[in-house]
């Protein structure tokens, strides 16, 4: 079911009435989504009971400071009973599914608000373009110049449609001054829309052909992407040139919405290494850097969660030293999903690659 | 391809499979080049990513693994869950620029001493003929 | 903070003369005393003598050596050794790491300065390794002092007799409606000509009063899980739709069952039973099933109940439903057996074309007195033949079919050969690739069965056919052709003979794949379970507690399936009769602290070992079901799960000696 919610000042506030009356109808007992905090221009995910404070949230806005599929699992982490709607870009569904499979969270409590990504930008980058201009969270999706500002993950994502929601927000085929599109996924979405009183009408003639057209662009873009990295780590050496600003810091580790270990093995006595060991390596290699177990922590990493990898591109926007992670995480995240047939987040039946054998593997 | 090479061969081995026929080699006096360092694990089940990739980075010029049949593993299946792994990890390392032939599975019973110094002999020669680790010529990190 | 003081002694051993002339034990030792934490480092003879051990103890006491490595031969050798050495010098037994130089480095490498240089670097993992060792306990557990025995031919039966004489109770299954499996179906046996049935129901019925044996027939395994000592099992009893307490075998029921045209699988289809039956005169139990499949009243649900109508004990139950019993036990032993080689596939031998041409089984039926000829010879129109063909290693000794040789064929062809002189007066050819005769009297009756006048040819049959040679010789006629190459005369044969015999070969029963995944025991490439050591523990398998006997191990005659079946016995009996075993100690760890909750371990452990406590939202492991796979340790992402003695550390400092 396919329904306009209209609303002459535009897109966004299309979206908080529905979610206030999700409030006000008692339809659910919070809303978690992202909004601005009276301190920031920079949207945080939030969690909102009072539909008066709906008035902040802003889910349009091209920005995520972080992956919100960690917060969302956190709420998520057990059925408490209450209802909770979530507002959710693609990525963050899919991580969300990840962790649902690993046992991190329960989809029972949840309505699945999902909207239709057309990227997000860097932090920094949204703030200064917040400043020059407000409204952002309109004009990012009529002015062509503001798409071109997002990051470099998002410019090669073909997952930008949302799967395994209640409730899609479309903005594709849609004036965004005038409102939102907004399709129901599953029969609890329809139960809302139904309930609202919204009517089925067709979605835009427009809509099928932008979709296509960002998908045949982002695709484009992905491989160029995938080719240049698959370049740039072709042997061991042209990767520790990539990697050789890291500083062993985690925060892509931290940032990774997968990543779900209470503690990560790198911080644990595996590689706590005795000091006669690394004299070892240094007198036999001549010399090490310090810290030691940058290769292979990226590499431990990619072994661990490559195949979960939902390219959300939260590791480098975090990195310290503009390391591309998520380029070689896309790149050779990919070869893993495709050797095992695996997409993230697909599909909360699908198993996890390492958890199913055949009988005989060749 | 340079003759003074002389590859370092890690191979991880399940104990009751191939680190037996590896036993029975020696038993039977069947020589192999000497090349081969093996490391007892109880199953390839138990076989880490870490494991692969901390050889790969320190230098092993090519890894083997060697396990028991399928359906003749001691701990059911442990050797069928290695192989998805395996093929995962040695994925990852190719992007990197190992060449997939420097890892291999092989699963060796434990009567086949025979075979597992023809697979020994075999996977050195292989290596030999791919030259040395990428990892030989970086500067260290 | 200080670490505690590692001290490591390192032992290389000369192995008489096995090691020390290929590798350089002396510069290994001098090597050994510069590594990390090594405190002192010797080479000695025979390092796994009393004195040597000797040694080790004085060593550790005199210099206060927490850590020991022996380089020296296979840990699956004298690992104990060492490890008992260590504890008795009071130090924790894995403490202990042990550097394989003889099988790894002295017996296959060529080079003297290569084999030292290997040795070397094994010397180093080990001493990298042992310096993270801990200190692991295993504990005592108590056992269930009761054997579960499956499958009821001879070499179940007679394991079952012998445990159930030492006083523990044996419950045996078979999944027939009768015990004794193939000997059963047997009239003579090689090489005495003793009478099979004269030998065997005696057992059976032995097994049948004995007072510690409860048997299961009709009955099979479904599922066990557990561990040595504790071993629960779950058993289908198939519904016979008597009730066994009151039935009194009298078999009027199975005279008045209308329904008299079923091939009998007992007579190897040759003749025909009735739906309510019991397989053969002699079975134990004397109580008959009703076949379902073939039943008016249960497979088609016609009016009849002629058998409930004349049982005068009302034994008859038509509500039968299957039942499930749950039993727990100490100890298994698998019993399986065989199945004969279905000859169908070798089409050039007619079998299933030509109605003459029998397999062995089908012949001991023919031959047998319970058989549907009372034991007479006859063709199928009645007559004795006068000419018989018998061909060894139908699906034996054949690379597109069993490559092994089955072992009793040759030994049971000339039984037949022997039978068949004996009872027709036929002419008897037999072709064969190489007589195997290696028993006690064995060659013996080789040569008695020639001195009998059978025609031994060497040579593999290349065709059974009805094509005659000379269709106008009247008395050939309706005779089948048996065409072969005689090896040691070079001369091509075509034998014109009445009826060919089959010696099939021997092959794992049906079933016996799934009883070995159910209970963990690993099978050949031919399916025949495997021992834990060929020569050493030959009745052992590596699931501790599980013990094999008789064929459902590999081919074997009668003689050897009973010694088997006495030596499973014997070992089943010796484990149980000391009341504990000890738990592992190299099993899975989960830290509390580390574990999220996941559950991936849990979906991965195929011996349910680990268990999610919702509580604590967090997985622990079973130490009684661990088997110690690392499966978890693997799955694990944070390394919450680990394998104590191959733990993440362990490995990769024993990678990074041998690397950097």
């Amino acid at each position: 079911m396919y329904s306009v919610l209209k609303s002459e000042k535009g897109g966004v506030f299309a979206v908080r009435s529905l979610l206030k009356r999700l409030l006000t109808e008692n339809m659910v007992d919070a809303v978690f989504v992202a909004a601005k905090t009276p301190y920031s221009d920079l949207p945080m995910p939030t969690l909102i009971s009072s539909p008066e404070n709906i008035e902040t949230a802003d889910p349009l806005a091209p920005v995520a400071p972080f992956n919100a599929s960690r917060q969302a699992s956190i709420l998520l982490r057990s059925d408490t009973g209450k209802r909770l709607a979530l507002v959710l870009r693609p990525c963050e569904i899919r991580a969300l599914i990840e962790l649902v499979k690993l046992k991190q969270c329960v989809l029972d409590p949840a309505i699945l608000i999902g909207i239709e990504c057309k990227g997000r930008m860097e932090n920094a980058l949204f703030l200064e373009q917040e400043k020059q201009r407000s409204g952002i969270s309109i004009s990012f999706y009529q002015d062509d110049n503001l798409k071109e500002m997002i990051c470099s993950a998002c410019n090669v994502c073909d997952h930008f449609q949302p799967v395994g929601t209640d409730l899609t927000l479309s903005v594709f085929g849609v004036q965004i001054s005038t409102g939102i599109g907004v399709e129901a996924e599953s029969e609890t979405g329809t139960d809302i829309l139904k309930k609202m009183g919204y009517s089925d009408v067709q979605p835009p003639a427009e809509r099928e052909a932008e979709l296509r057209d960002l998908q045949q662009q982002r695709l484009e873009a992905k491989s160029v992407l995938m080719e240049k990295t698959a370049e740039d780590i072709k042997d061991i050496k042209r990767f520790e040139t990539l990697i050789a600003n890291c500083l062993n810091c985690s925060n892509c580790r931290v940032a990774c919405p997968v990543c779900y270990c209470k503690e990560c093995v790198f911080v644990t006595d595996v590689f706590a290494h005795e000091p006669e060991l690394l004299i070892r390596r240094a007198v036999k290699r001549g010399m090490i850097k310090m810290p030691t177990e940058t290769t292979m922590f990226h590499l431990t990493r990619l072994a661990h969660i490559g195949h979960a990898c939902v390219a959300c591109g939260h590791c480098t926007s975090v990195c310290p030293s503009g390391i591309p992670v998520a380029d070689f995480f896309i790149t050779v995240g990919s070869k893993v999903q495709d050797l095992f047939d695996y997409e993230p987040g697909r599909d909360i039946n699908e198993p996890i690659p390492y958890l199913v054998f055949e009988e005989e593997n060749q | 391809m340079n003759d003074q090479f002389e590859p370092q061969i890690i191979a991880l081995v399940c104990n009751w499979c191939t680190y037996t026929a590896a036993d029975l080699a020696g038993t039977s006096r069947l020589s192999y080049p000497s090349n081969v360092r093996l490391v007892r694990l109880m199953c390839t089940g138990m076989i880490d990513a870490k494991y692969i990739i901390k050889a790969f980075l320190d230098g092993a010029d090519g890894v083997v693994i060697g396990g028991c049949h399928p359906g003749d593993c001691h701990y059911i299946n442990g050797n069928l869950k290695a192989t998805k792994r395996i093929y995962g990890v040695g994925k990852i390392m190719e992007q990197f620029g190992f060449e997939p032939d420097r890892l291999r599975l092989k699963w060796i019973g434990a009567s086949e001493g025979l075979e597992f110094q023809k697979n020994m002999a075999e996977f050195i020669e292989t290596i030999k003929q791919l030259g040395p680790s990428p990892v030989k010529s970086r500067m260290i990190l | 903070m200080k670490r505690d003081q590692i001290n490591i002694g390192v032992y290389i051993c000369h192995c008489g003369m096995n090691i020390s002339p290929k590798v350089d034990v002396e510069a290994v030792a001098e090597f050994a005393e510069g590594l990390a934490h090594v405190r002192i480092a010797r080479d000695y003879k025979f390092m796994c003598s009393s004195p040597g051990q000797e040694f080790i103890i004085d060593d550790i006491r005199q210099y206060g050596l927490n850590r020991i490595v022996v380089a020296s031969c296979s840990p699956r050798m004298h690992e104990a050794t060492f490890r008992n050495a260590c504890e008795t010098a009071g130090i924790n037994r894995h403490y202990f790491q042990m550097a394989n130089i003889r099988e790894q480095a002295a017996w296959v490498t060529l080079d003297t300065k290569e084999a030292t240089a290997k040795a070397m670097d094994l010397v180093a993992a080990a001493v990298a390794r042992v310096t993270y060792h801990r200190p692991l306990e295993s504990r005592e557990v108590k056992v269930n002092k009761s054997i579960l025995v499956i499958g009821g031919g001879i070499a179940g039966m007679q394991a079952a007799i012998s445990s159930g004489n030492a006083g523990y109770q044996v419950y045996l299954i078979e999944r027939e409606p009768s015990i004794g499996g193939h000997m059963a179906k047997f009239d003579k046996t090689f090489p005495t000509l003793d009478c099979a049935a004269c030998i065997m129901t005696p057992k059976m019925v032995e097994v049948g009063q004995h007072e510690s044996i409860r048997l299961f027939t009709y009955s099979e395994v479904v599922s066990v899980e557990g561990f040595v000592g504790n071993y629960s099992v779950r058993i289908l009893k198939k519904p016979r739709f008597i009730d066994e307490s009151k039935c009194n075998g009298c078999g009027i029921c199975m005279e008045k069952c209308p329904i008299k045209k079923i091939p009998s699988e007992f007579n190897e289809n040759l003749s025909f039973r009735t739906a309510i039956y019991s397989p053969f005169p002699q079975a134990v139990p004397n109580t008959p099933v009703i076949d379902p499949d073939h039943c008016r009243i249960l497979a088609e649900n016609k009016p009849c109940g002629a058998c409930e109508k004349f049982c005068e004990a009302g034994a008859i139950d038509f509500n039968q439903q299957p039942e499930h019993m749950d039993i727990t036990v100490g100890s298994i032993i698998i019993a399986t057996g065989f199945k004969a080689f279905d000859p169908e596939p070798l089409v050039q031998y007619g079998y299933g074309i030509y109605p003459e041409v029998y397999t062995s089984l089908e012949f001991e039926r023919l031959n047998n007195a319970t058989g549907p000829t009372g034991g007479s010879i006859l063709m199928k129109g009645g007559d004795f033949p006068k000419r018989v063909a018998i061909i060894h290693c139908v699906g034996s000794r054949d690379a597109q079919y069993r490559e092994y040789c089955s072992r009793v064929c040759c030994m049971y062809s000339m039984k037949f050969a022997h039978l068949v002189r004996e009872k027709t007066g036929a002419e008897v050819w037999e072709f064969y690739i190489d007589v195997r005769s290696p028993g006690k009297l064995y060659e013996e009756f080789y040569n008695r069965v020639q001195k009998e006048g059978v025609h031994m040819i060497r040579g593999r049959v290349a065709e059974v056919t009805d094509i005659l040679d000379d269709p106008e010789n009247s008395e050939d006629k309706g005779r089948l052709t048996v065409v072969a190459e005689n090896t040691l005369t070079r001369r091509m044969l075509r034998i014109p003979v009445d009826m060919v015999i089959l010696s099939v070969g021997l092959e794992p029963a049906e079933g016996a794949g799934d009883v070995g995944r159910m209970i963990g025991v690993s099978s050949d490439g031919n399916g025949w379970f495997t021992e834990l050591h060929a020569k050493l523990a030959p009745v052992s398998t590596v699931i501790k507690g599980v013990f094999l006997a008789g064929c459902c191990q590999g081919p074997k005659d009668i003689p050897d399936t009973v010694a088997q079946a006495m030596g499973a016995s014997g070992e089943a009996v010796a484990l149980l009769s000391k009341g504990t075993v000890m738990t592992r100690a190299e099993i899975s760890f989960i830290d509390p602290d580390l574990c999220a909750g996941c559950q991936t371990c849990v979906e991965v452990c195929v011996y349910n070992a680990i268990d999610f406590d919702e509580g604590r939202g967090i997985a622990t492991v079973n130490e009684l079901l661990c088997q110690g796979c690392g499966s978890c340790a693997v799955a694990c992402p944070s390394s919450a799960a680990s394998i104590k003695h191959f733990t993440n550390r362990q490995v990769m400092e024993e990678l990074e000696a041998i690397l950097i």
